[in-house]
């Protein structure tokens, strides 16, 4: 019986992908699946002026010789953000144009995404390990041409995969944010999303559904309250459920083995929604250590095991 | 789609955003200093704590609470530090876990944030006893029922009161709980600040007049009931000291006392993991400091009004006179007022008015309800972390579907704590265990300083990723310096209880106390990682890094 290994939102950081790749082998998996969320937030300048380049990283500006640019670049790429060389002049006009910028950004998310793609070719050919992705939220739509070309990397969104005898539904689709990110809709366009999956599966008890967007009110979606502003309230301490009433109603209707969620990354758990056992390994790329949940499927038990670990 | 964000104070931008989930902006410094504030909270803790210090006249009271203030800040620094570098929730837990190995994490995490947090219920119970209770119900002239209030029964039905209203809190959530501290917190401050004037306007003989008066009208005493309650002292073994005096040893022998209420700032540390924006130093440092130094300088003002209209003779010897009392030492007898030294009490008698005496009391309990409800807030987030690693079992992180009451952690907190509180309540022979509640989370935090003296080079690659890696001193990481004197300061404490006698925890029911706690402990640990085994779960790989290249 398949063993799991599943970790999500990882958000551009290049060695939380490296982790993942790396995981069949260090936990003994046989299917990865990367629950979405998989391109990063911002974009790092390293400015060329005056022979060196400057960036600023979470402090002070700082200045570096040619050589150490890809130290740099490496730092940087650990937590999830995109280094970008540019020249002064370029820098400004991306600072003042929003639509060459959005360019820019997918640009390098999508070189971003391919880099990973290949990455995962060399570390799983031959391995017999299957590898799964459904884009989140946060990743534009273009993201998923990229994998459809990848050549050991199956995407995963929106279809019915077979896994050893177990069914997995997936959809990276949330219910709406603060943040209007690129792939949000209305409660209802959410459930009619996953019951054209749902009702494909044959055999609930043995049916993974892996939706990025955790169900609401599980303890697996609760995020900081923020007012209209964007601003944390109460020191970041009060806590609002945010996730999805269809993810839910999916769950409680359909009653798969297990379902599979990421999107809040402070969420980290795992809770029984009556037979279904929902899991959200948490997300902390920014650290470089990739959180994720390894399953034990098994034919008898339905699940053997289960952990999340923090690899 | 893209949004720009400039560096701080930067001519032009240091990095490009776009919008994607979770790019909030930051948290506001002063709403987590209300907490870290409420934590190392002056009247309920403070004044509570500081009236055992009564048993070293000779250590000056202000001079340790400075000291105590500058060690503790490095402690704060090796937190925010912390917070920076893995601002996971469970703090101490998940901390002590990644850097220490899981087994120490679980051990020294469930005990100072689990099994003692059952012994503070009834301690806190207590706290309402005798700074609501029974001084409102004797204000009001119900002397009954402040006699009741102070009995066992009145204790326990205390103890039934506060673990209710935790439980409400816990079950409300933090944002209800956070509005309701913000009320307590304002309102509380001008009760404060009336205390302060009080005691500011008038004069010794003021106060003096107004306690025999007070004393006369609302516990019949008859002639100088100043007097008498320093009498009463002296005849218990009481020898006062003038406060101009000053001996180090003795001076730095009142520090455990303080720990009872300034060794918390960094109570918060457990929620961080759940704050956006944690890994910038520099906020979470500043919201502890400053809770932690505000109330210093709160405390430094409370004790100069007190030596001003109070007397320090009067202070040290009401609070001998009541504790010798309470705990029957030989010779001592029965103070003329009956009910524990509460200042503020003292205060509110300055004006010759019950109902506005009533009042103040009421006002100053707002100290009280905004910040007992926390009691279990950080225990209830230990328990989940630990049942997400499996060492728990997984109901203990079970939220009920309609209002996500986190029921398994709270019956592990609350069951335990009633028995806990019942036994405080009606057998006074296990008392002892009580003195034990503030060190064992010392050790805790010894254990959490340790990791961040060493995660420089046991976790590398973590530390060297964060915001905390660019601050050194001489090349030395400034986390591991501040560690090692936090570390100093929690040992010479440690050394300090288990020593003298004067904090009740060097006898051999603490050391039971002690051992029965921290093996109970292990106990859990080694039989989740046989049952966990057995399941297929290997317990020790839940920290194991997965190799990158």
């Amino acid at each position: 019986m398949p063993k799991v290994f599943f970790a999500t939102d990882l958000h551009g950081s290049e060695v939380c992908w490296k982790k993942f790749l790396n995981s069949a082998k260090f936990y003994g998996a046989d299917v990865l699946i990367c629950g979405g969320d998989m391109t990063g937030k911002a974009i790092v300048p390293i400015v060329a002026e005056n022979g060196h380049f400057t960036f600023a990283l979470g402090g002070a500006p700082q200045a570096v010789a040619a050589e150490q640019v890809a130290e740099v670049e490496a730092n940087i790429r650990r937590k999830g953000y995109y280094p970008l060389q540019m020249s002064v002049e370029r820098l400004h006009e991306l600072d003042g144009d929003p639509a060459k910028r959005a360019a820019c950004f997918q640009e390098v998310m999508l070189e971003g995404v391919d880099r990973w793609m290949k990455l995962a070719a060399e570390k799983l050919r031959g391995t017999g390990i299957r590898c799964f992705v459904s884009p989140g939220n946060d990743d534009e739509m273009e993201v998923d041409d990229v994998i459809r070309r990848a050549e050991l990397v199956e995407l995963a969104e929106g279809r019915v995969v077979e896994i050893d005898g177990y069914s997995m539904i997936s959809t990276g689709w949330s219910n709406p944010t603060p943040w209007n990110t690129h792939r949000e809709e209305s409660e209802e366009q959410l459930t009619k999303r996953i019951e054209e999956m749902a009702t494909q599966i044959q055999d609930p008890s043995r049916a993974i559904f892996n939706l990025h967007c955790p169900p609401y009110k599980s303890g697996l979606d609760e995020a900081p309250a923020i007012d209209a502003d964007l601003k944390l309230l109460h020191g970041g301490r009060a806590l609002r459920p945010v996730g999805s009433t269809a993810v839910r109603q999916a769950i409680e209707k359909h009653q798969p083995l297990i379902s599979l969620h990421g999107h809040i990354h402070e969420s980290k758990g795992a809770v029984k929604i009556g037979k279904t056992l929902s899991i959200n390994p948490g997300s902390a790329y920014e650290e470089g250590m990739l959180m994720g949940a390894i399953v034990q499927l098994d034919s008898k038990k339905g699940i053997k095991s289960y952990q999340l670990v923090n690899g | 789609m893209a949004d720009t964000t400039m560096g701080p104070g930067a001519p032009r931008p240091a990095l490009f955003l776009r919008n994607a989930t979770g790019l909030v902006k930051a948290w506001s410094t002063f709403d987590a200093f209300v907490y870290s504030f409420w934590s190392v909270n002056l009247i309920t803790l403070g004044l509570y704590g500081m009236s055992y210090v009564y048993n070293i006249p000779d250590g000056q009271l202000l001079a340790s609470v400075l000291i105590f203030g500058v060690l503790v800040t490095f402690i704060v620094i090796t937190y925010a530090g912390l917070v920076s570098v893995m601002p996971r929730t469970g703090g101490d837990y998940a901390w002590q876990s990644r850097v220490l190995g899981g087994g120490i994490g679980f051990v020294l995490a469930v005990t100072g944030w689990w099994f003692t947090l059952w012994l503070w219920a009834p301690i806190y119970a207590n706290i309402l006893v005798v700074q609501f209770f029974a001084p409102l119900a004797a204000t009001l002239g119900w002397s009954n029922v402040a006699t009741w209030a102070a009995s066992p029964n009145g204790l326990f039905v205390s103890a039934l009161i506060l673990l209710a209203f935790v439980g409400v809190v816990v079950s409300l959530g933090m944002e209800t709980y956070a509005k309701v501290q913000k009320i307590c917190f304002w309102i509380g401050l001008a009760g404060l600040a009336v205390v302060c004037i009080l005691l500011a306007v008038y004069s010794q003989s003021d106060f003096h007049s107004a306690f025999n008066r007070e004393a006369a009208s609302l516990f019949n005493v008859q002639g100088d009931a100043y007097q008498q309650t320093i009498d009463a002292a002296s005849k218990g073994g009481f020898t006062a000291v003038a406060f101009s005096s000053f001996a180090l040893v003795p001076t730095l022998l009142v520090l455990p006392y303080l720990a009872f209420y300034l060794l918390w700032p960094n109570w918060g540390a457990t929620l961080y993991g759940e704050v956006r924006g944690a890994k910038d130093i520099r906020k979470p440092f500043w919201s502890m400091f400053w809770g932690l130094w505000v109330t210093i300088a709160l405390v430094v003002l409370v004790i100069l009004l007190m030596l001003k209209t109070v007397g320090w003779q009067f202070y040290y010897a009401a609070n001998a006179a009541y504790w010798n009392s309470y705990y029957a030492v030989a010779g001592a007898p029965a103070p003329p007022v009956p009910l524990w030294p509460y200042p503020v009490m003292w205060a509110g008698f300055l004006v010759n008015n019950h109902l506005f005496q009533a009042l103040l009391i009421t006002v100053m309990a707002l100290w009280f309800f905004g910040w007992a409800g926390t009691l279990f807030l950080s225990s209830t987030r230990v328990i989940f972390a630990a049942a997400f690693d499996r060492v728990l079992p997984s109901w203990a992180a079970n939220i009920s579907a309609k209002r996500r009451v986190p029921y398994g952690s709270l019956a592990l907190m609350i069951a335990p704590a009633l028995v806990v509180s019942w036994l405080y309540a009606y057998k006074t022979t296990v008392q002892a265990f009580f003195y034990d509640a503030t060190a064992v989370i010392a050790i805790t935090f010894l254990g959490t300083v340790i990791a961040a003296i060493i995660l420089p080079w046991r976790r590398k690659d973590l530390y060297e990723a964060s915001p905390v890696a660019r601050y050194k001193v001489a090349g030395i990481p400034l986390i591991t310096i501040s560690g090692v004197v936090s570390a100093l300061f929690l040992i010479g404490m440690l050394y300090e209880w288990a020593h003298w006698s004067l904090y009740g925890s060097n006898s051999p029911d603490s050391a039971k106390y002690f051992l029965v706690t921290y093996l109970a402990a292990v106990v859990i640990y080694v039989a989740a990682r046989i049952v966990r085994s057995r399941q297929g779960i290997d317990l020790r790989r839940i920290h194991h890094e997965i190799p990158v290249e």
